[in-house]
């Protein structure tokens, strides 16, 4: 028995290093939390992983969601890319892609994808990224950075933490000085109300950044996702529907829509 | 004073369980997730979150295009 993400992980990467499982499948990698319906992969910005991933979706004969082209002049400029198929046991299964997540520096992904480490069984993001990478506009992502942030040493812990009782503690143990303003309120003995609040703000504004971020994309991609939809591009085979998907996108999604 | 969990004692021996018992905890939970499929938002999180996922209307052209 195998976990159908993790089984997709390694054949995306049978040919060399192309995607690294991240987000909830992540997490269940990591042992937080049974969690998880699609799974999610940073896949390496070049032609080459691309088309093997997309190979392999073939294969499984999954269909292309209502997305950006799994191609990296819009993956580049920070797309996504969908793809769903049933398995043999009728279960769906989802696969989403991106190649430029936020907050994660370019520097990280060259560093991803020179491989696996060792002990690891499939290529997999590593926890400082996963945690980047959950600083979502969803409250629900926040409790599990504090659980990821538990994972880590106590100076990395510090400046992750969303666990207000984590960070009261840690900043008594950990002697230096933090970007944070909840750790600096908490180092400067602010009170329990203070590091409360200062916390409350960080998350907040994590949340608002990455909603207005959203807001963003969410406008420019309306014009291809309602031709998209109405050419049926998610009924054809996935090289098919990705052909059309491109030539659609070259018409009608800037390839970075915040730099517009 | 003890920190509130994201999860409880029963959860939190995901670490203990062995590889092949992880796998079948989630597999069981997926399993019975799938009963809510047609639920689900369109996509789960990304550019496209807030955006109607919904698939291409059925016609009765059976060429999509």
């Amino acid at each position: 028995m195998t976990n159908v993400y993790f089984e997709l992980t390694r054949e995306f990467n049978q040919l060399g290093p192309a995607a690294a499982l991240s987000s909830g499948q992540a997490v269940v990698y990591y042992r937080l939390a049974i969690m998880s319906k699609d799974g999610d992969w940073i896949v390496r910005d070049a032609p080459e992983p691309c088309a093997h991933v997309r190979s392999v979706l073939s294969r499984h004969g999954a269909l292309h969601r209502p997305s950006a082209p799994l191609d990296v002049r819009w993956l580049g400029g920070g797309w996504s890319s969908h793809f769903e198929y049933y398995d043999v046991d009728e279960r769906r299964i989802r696969c989403d892609f991106v190649s430029r997540p936020p907050r994660v520096s370019a520097e990280t992904l060259t560093a991803m994808f020179r491989g696996q480490s060792a002990g690891q069984p499939f290529l997999v993001v590593d926890r400082d990224t996963l945690i980047r990478l959950k600083q979502t506009g969803r409250a629900k992502d926040y409790a599990v950075i504090g659980e990821l942030a538990r994972q880590l040493p106590p100076d990395q812990e510090v400046e992750w933490t969303t666990d207000i009782d984590r960070i009261l503690a840690l900043s008594v143990i950990v002697n230096r000085p933090s970007s944070r303003p909840s750790v600096q309120a908490a180092q400067r003995g602010a009170g329990r109300a203070a590091v409360v609040a200062a916390l409350a703000l960080e998350i907040d504004e994590l949340q608002q950044s990455d909603r207005r971020r959203l807001a963003v994309y969410q406008r420019a991609a309306e014009p291809y996702l309602n031709e998209f939809r109405r050419m049926a591009l998610d009924r054809l085979p996935v090289e098919q529907a990705h052909e059309h998907a491109c030539r659609l996108a070259e018409a009608l999604l800037p390839q970075r829509p915040t730099e517009e | 004073m003890k920190a509130v969990r994201m999860l409880s004692e029963d959860d939190l021996n995901l670490s203990e369980l062995t590889d092949d018992e992880l796998v079948r905890a989630w597999n069981l939970w997926f399993d019975v997730a799938q009963s809510t499929n047609e639920w689900d938002p369109p996509y789960s999180h990304g550019v496209f979150a807030d955006v109607d996922g919904a698939p291409s209307p059925v016609s009765t052209n059976e060429d999509p295009i």
